[in-house]
């Protein structure tokens, strides 16, 4: 009675904006006082945290990618995908999705890209006569597209705490970082693609002035972006080719926008730019790191429990088949995903799952990107999903007008979900192609 | 009341520049590393267990300085459809919850500390390693602080006034 006590005011804290990490050092401290066991034991779990090599790259990582959403690339990123991808039917729409993409890609959270992509590519939507219901589906959907691609954020922190969970379960087995960067690329293109498909029919249907194809504008915007076009074959050639792991790739990023932006094209000023954008990339990798900490406590006293173990039995009562669970996990991870930000929902819910999902058979790199194709759509998901109010506040719209306008792209994703989840070779097979390890 | 706000701004200044310090060495650092091992098929044998290290001080400075911009990741979905007035009222509950909780880990991670010390051991270059997990215990102090201190003043105080106007937590 008590507990139940405890729990609904938690989760009504939860609800009312109290701080994740506050919530989750809650339980785990009332978890250790329960079962009388020191409170400094839920430090020590805390301090393991830096027992992960791939912790460096969480920070190097957001210091480059918020480098790059402050400084004029999201402009030259738009210039050149028009300039390659402007001139087929939809074209403005395609450049929409694969500009964000990347974008994401890079920067790892997905506010960010509907403010600083959504802000300029909306107007020049309406202004090329794209309807404004499609428009505003478009650059809403597109805000969380890209997750899927490395070096994302989400993939690395996926890694960390799915490994962190398997080591206090006893096991040794890593969810490798380098691998997830190569699953995650055929389901990220499938998404894409098939959100352009949608995008060329209903460009082509709407009767949109198409813009000719022009070398010299593609040459125009390829001499603007000179020195970003290297990075990510850079970073994506060096780990797919094994040459560094993606702990290095985090370290070389952050130095090369670095030298990029403040010193090649000076975008950013060194004194006073550069000093606001480190301290503020460094803001988000507390917070984050900071409810990883506190969650170390619980999944340790989660595994000491066997809750996973117990998870699993009585989830196995009811459903026997991968199958079925795999779609109760999707409806699950929807819900989780239109509650929390990404971040948290990796955090609070991988410690459960993977053990779970691995009882049922379902590899650890697979269910990572079912995990984080979930979260993508569940931003998008009525009522509650985040970027429904980051683009009704970004475009001056009502919550219900932007609900209305991404259900289409909801139903495209959606498919997209159910392929990615029931052909595990679209995730798995890079991997085995490449070696990856 | 003055006084404490220039206090969390004085604090607030000496962890934004430690951050961008130490996020500064983390990049440089890194980069020569990943030099090394791949020109010069070497590397300083230290240098991945500091950089771990400075992460976790990062990462607890940037989390207090979080707290006052108010950008620590929660769930919030009914605080969506609140009136200005709730909003406050729920602000100042949960940033008190936060600080209660944030205190206990400070107690908690003080023995952690203590039992590190007579324990010994020694992380690398015969640096003792409860010299880098120091920050623990300072992070949650600092975090405590800007909680249940200055948040919790400046909370109580737009509860109390009619004035709509937003004060700035120190």
């Amino acid at each position: 009675m008590l507990t139940l006590l405890i729990a609904v005011l938690l989760v009504f804290l939860a609800f009312i904006g109290a701080p994740l990490f506050a919530i989750i050092g809650a339980i785990a401290l009332m978890a250790f006082a329960a079962a009388q066991t020191d409170s400094s034991i839920a430090v020590v779990e805390l301090y393991r945290i830096t027992s992960q090599t791939v912790l460096i790259a969480v920070p190097l990582f957001a210091f480059a990618g918020y480098m790059l959403a402050e400084s004029r690339t999201p402009q030259r990123l738009i210039n050149l995908s028009r300039a390659m991808f402007g001139w087929m039917p939809g074209g403005l729409a395609i450049v929409v999705l694969i500009s964000c993409a990347v974008f994401t890609a890079f920067t790892g959270a997905s506010g960010i890209t509907i403010v600083a992509l959504g802000g300029l590519l909306y107007p020049v939507l309406l202004q090329e006569k794209y309807p404004e219901r499609f428009s505003l589906g478009l650059v809403t959907t597109s805000g969380s597209l890209g997750l899927l691609f490395p070096p994302s954020l989400p993939l690395i922190l996926y890694s960390m705490v799915a490994s962190l969970t398997t080591a206090q379960a006893g096991g040794f087995e890593i969810v490798s970082v380098d691998q997830l960067f190569v699953a995650g690329i055929l389901p990220g293109l499938l998404l894409v693609l098939m959100l352009s498909f949608y995008s060329i029919r209903r460009g082509a249907a709407g009767g949109v002035p198409r813009t000719p194809f022009s070398w010299s504008n593609l040459w125009v915007s390829l001499r603007a972006a000179a020195w970003e076009i290297p990075l990510p074959f850079i970073i994506l050639g060096g780990i797919y080719g094994g040459f560094i792991t993606a702990t290095e790739a985090a370290a070389i990023s952050a130095f090369y926008v670095f030298v990029v932006e403040v010193l090649i094209y000076r975008d950013l000023s060194l004194t006073h730019d550069l000093l606001r954008v480190m301290r503020e990339s460094m803001l988000l990798v507390g917070a984050i790191i900071l409810i990883i900490a506190s969650a170390l406590g619980l999944t340790n006293y989660l595994i000491i429990e066997e809750v996973p173990q117990k998870l699993f039995e009585f989830i196995q009562t009811y459903i026997s088949s991968k199958v079925v669970f795999l779609i109760l996990l999707n409806v699950f991870l929807l819900i989780v995903g239109m509650m929390m930000d990404i971040f948290s929902a990796i955090i609070v819910v991988i410690p459960l799952i993977v053990p779970v999902a691995k009882s049922f058979g379902v590899d650890p790199i697979h269910l990572g990107i079912i995990f984080l194709a979930n979260l993508e759509i569940g931003y998008l998901t009525p009522p509650v999903g985040l970027n429904l109010f980051i683009s009704s506040f970004r475009f001056e719209k009502p919550i219900a007008r932007v609900v209305l306008a991404v259900l289409p792209f909801i139903g495209i994703l959606l498919i997209a979900l159910l392929v990615i989840t029931y052909v595990p070779g679209l995730s798995l097979w890079l991997t085995r192609v490449f070696h990856v390890l | 009341m003055k006084l404490l706000l220039r206090l969390g701004r004085a604090v607030a200044t000496v962890e934004s520049a430690l951050v961008v310090f130490l996020l500064g060495i983390m990049t440089l650092l890194g980069f020569t590393q990943v030099v090394l091992r791949n020109f010069f098929s070497s590397g300083i044998l230290w240098a991945d267990t500091f950089l771990r290290q400075l992460v976790l001080w990062v990462a607890f400075l940037g989390a207090s300085l979080a707290v006052r911009e108010r950008k620590h990741l929660n769930v919030d979905v009914l605080t969506r459809f609140m009136s200005e007035r709730g909003k406050k009222l729920a602000r100042l509950v949960t940033d008190v919850f936060a600080g209660v909780v944030c205190v206990v880990f400070l107690k908690a991670s003080l023995t952690f500390v203590q039992n590190e010390i007579h324990q010994g051991t020694v992380l690398f270059l015969e640096i003792p390693t409860w010299y880098f997990q120091l920050i623990i215990p300072v992070g949650y102090a600092l975090l405590s602080f800007r909680f249940l201190i200055l948040n919790g003043v400046v909370d109580l105080q737009a509860l109390t006034r009619k004035s709509t106007t937003e004060s700035d937590p120190g």
